[in-house]
């Protein structure tokens, strides 16, 4: 703790102000009764102090460019300058035509799949937790690191800098690494997503970290406390509510991406989307992937009741 | 030198004599002290020496800088002159930012600080924190911590609140917790910003007499800023006011009881 602010309150003052800072005159001769009164509200108007001159009737008007009014215009021009990717191929295609042809492939979906669809999607379930887990518990120390508010820059830069690289390497790559690591199994769906969401929730909770108010664990630290219990009891609570949703958030994710790594052998639906994809058997891929959305549903509507429920403890906030 | 400055001085060779109230065994001298937010100076060359036991008013209109002396006093600001030494009960003089002063320290911040999604409970032990190894408070607090800590809440009318969340709690309890969570520390010098700037009277006169009762039997040090004059006169032995137009004319008189 190097510093912090006074918890003063910073309002500026009302009664005449000294100009200049207090100069060294040697002596104030008047007696003490005598020295400017605290402003007290006076009975009639000839008593009040001289206030500051009177402000014009209407407030200033707020500044146009700002932060926001800038981004915005960014975008603006970042839209108009990536037009050309909309010109697509070209050709004369009929479009129409070709979406309903490809669509009608996938229906009515093949439910005889339905068994192996099931045991692959208990799999993917599995890669995705075990991976969120594993990712929770190693991402915290590395998110403290990657504070700005805890750790001092120098390993702020590096932490953060591995976070990055593990969240700009795609899923699919990291499962190739896990592949190539421990073999064509779960377990390298399992190694492929814990490194990539240790990216993502790295900078979330880092970002969370940051984002609470710091001042409860400084003031606690004011009063005795070292380090370890300022963050326990002063910053680790604030914290909680919202690393509780980010977890949610990557556990919805992890399911995604777990089903869909199995593309490359690291396990779960994504071998068996892979195959059917092969031998273009559409109405089998449509069974799969009703599957996977009636789980990330269900995890989804889980999830936004857990979330609300935090944030609804959360809302009596002063 | 300003008249009041003389007569602060507890050894002044004035006229003057010291204040009966200053006599008495130091706690805290303030050595020359300035203290300057941007380039205002909010008090210069205070020279006092606070008695072990007195309970200090600390008086003046909003902005003129008595958080910031609290904050001085605490090692939270760094003073721009002078210097403030801290005696502990066994003599040794400290500066203000060290840690084993800070354990014996207890402040009421003027915003509470609290934990809002933690127990009233635990936010009251946190006092406590000072006391034990991180180990030791990883999981909880030892018993005897948390019977003190609720004697204390229920002394201050929170004995059915213990475990609401303090964000739960209305302004004035969350005041009292903050208050209960310095008493629970036993420190030797309370530092109090506003302690009741959100009590009814009842709980006002009930907070200061504890405090006042932590100053005259436990020999703990009490400086406590307060707006009301009628509860400076009741509580205080000194008081100790600011001058918002000239830093250097802050003052000090007794309480005639």
């Amino acid at each position: 703790m190097s510093r912090s602010a006074p918890p003063g309150n910073a309002e500026p003052q009302l009664g005449p102000v000294s100009s200049a800072p207090a100069s060294s005159a040697p002596a104030s001769p008047s007696p003490a009764s005598a020295s400017l009164p605290p402003a007290p509200p006076g009975p009639g108007p000839a008593s009040l102090p001289p206030g500051p001159p009177s402000p014009p009737a209407q407030p200033p008007p707020p500044p146009r460019i700002n932060v926001f009014t800038v981004t915005l215009a960014a975008f603006a021009l970042g839209a108009i300058a990536s037009w050309p990717a909309l010109r697509g191929s070209g050709r004369d295609l009929d479009t129409w035509g070709n979406l309903t042809r490809f669509v009608g492939h996938f229906f009515p979906p093949d439910w005889s799949v339905w068994r192996e669809t099931l045991h692959a999607l208990g799999e993917t379930f599995q890669i995705a937790i075990l991976a969120t887990v594993f990712a929770t518990i190693l991402s915290l120390p590395l998110a403290a690191l990657g504070a700005r508010t805890l750790a001092p820059t120098w390993v702020v830069a590096p932490a953060r800098l591995l976070m990055n690289f593990a969240r700009t390497v795609p899923s699919l790559v990291w499962a190739l690494f896990g592949v190539a690591i421990v073999g064509a199994n779960p377990l390298a769906g399992v190694v492929a997503l814990t490194l990539y969401s240790l990216g993502y929730l790295g900078k979330f909770f880092s970002d969370a970290f940051e984002s609470v108010d710091a001042e409860v664990a400084r003031g606690l630290s004011a009063l005795g406390a070292n380090r370890v219990q300022a963050f326990q009891y002063g910053l680790w609570p604030h914290a909680k509510p919202l690393i509780a949703s980010h977890v949610l958030w990557m556990l919805e994710y992890n399911l995604r991406a777990a089903s869909i790594i199995g593309y490359v052998g690291a396990g779960g639906l994504g071998a068996q989307l892979a195959a059917y994809y092969e031998y273009f058997a559409w109405d089998k891929v449509a069974t799969v992937l009703i599957f996977i959305l009636a789980l990330v549903t269900l995890l989804d509507l889980l999830g936004e009741w857990v979330r609300r429920r935090i944030t609804a403890s959360l809302g009596v906030r002063r | 030198m300003s008249p009041a400055a003389a007569l602060s001085r507890p050894a002044a060779s004035s006229s003057a004599a010291p204040l009966p109230a200053l006599r008495g065994e130091p706690h805290l001298e303030l050595r020359g002290l300035g203290l300057r937010r941007g380039d205002r100076w909010l008090v210069r060359g205070l020279d006092l020496v606070v008695p072990r036991g007195a309970f200090v008013a600390v008086v003046g209109p909003s902005g003129v800088g008595k958080s910031s002396f609290l904050s001085a006093i605490a090692g939270l600001l760094a003073p721009a002159e002078g210097e403030i030494v801290c005696r502990c009960a066994h003599g040794h003089a400290h500066h203000p930012a060290e840690p084993e002063l800070q354990c014996r320290t207890g402040i009421i911040f003027q915003q509470n600080l609290l934990t809002p999604n933690v127990s009233v409970l635990t936010n009251t032990l946190a006092g406590r924190l000072g006391r034990h190894s991180a180990w030791r408070t990883l999981f909880g607090f030892p018993r005897a911590d948390r019977e003190a800590a609720y004697r204390i809440l229920c002394d201050l009318g929170l004995g059915a609140h213990v475990h609401r969340w303090s964000c739960q709690t209305s302004g004035g309890e969350q005041q009292r917790t903050a208050i209960a969570r310095a008493l629970l520390q036993e420190p030797e010098l309370y530092l109090a910003d506003e302690p009741v700037s959100a009590l009814d009277a009842y709980l006002t006169g009930r907070v200061l007499g504890l405090l006042r009762q932590e100053a005259r039997e436990h020999g703990r040090t009490v400086l406590c800023v307060l707006h009301n004059a009628e509860l400076v006169d009741r509580f205080a032995d000194l008081v100790l006011s600011f001058d918002p137009g000239d830093a250097t004319n802050w003052k000090v008189r007794e309480v005639r009881k």
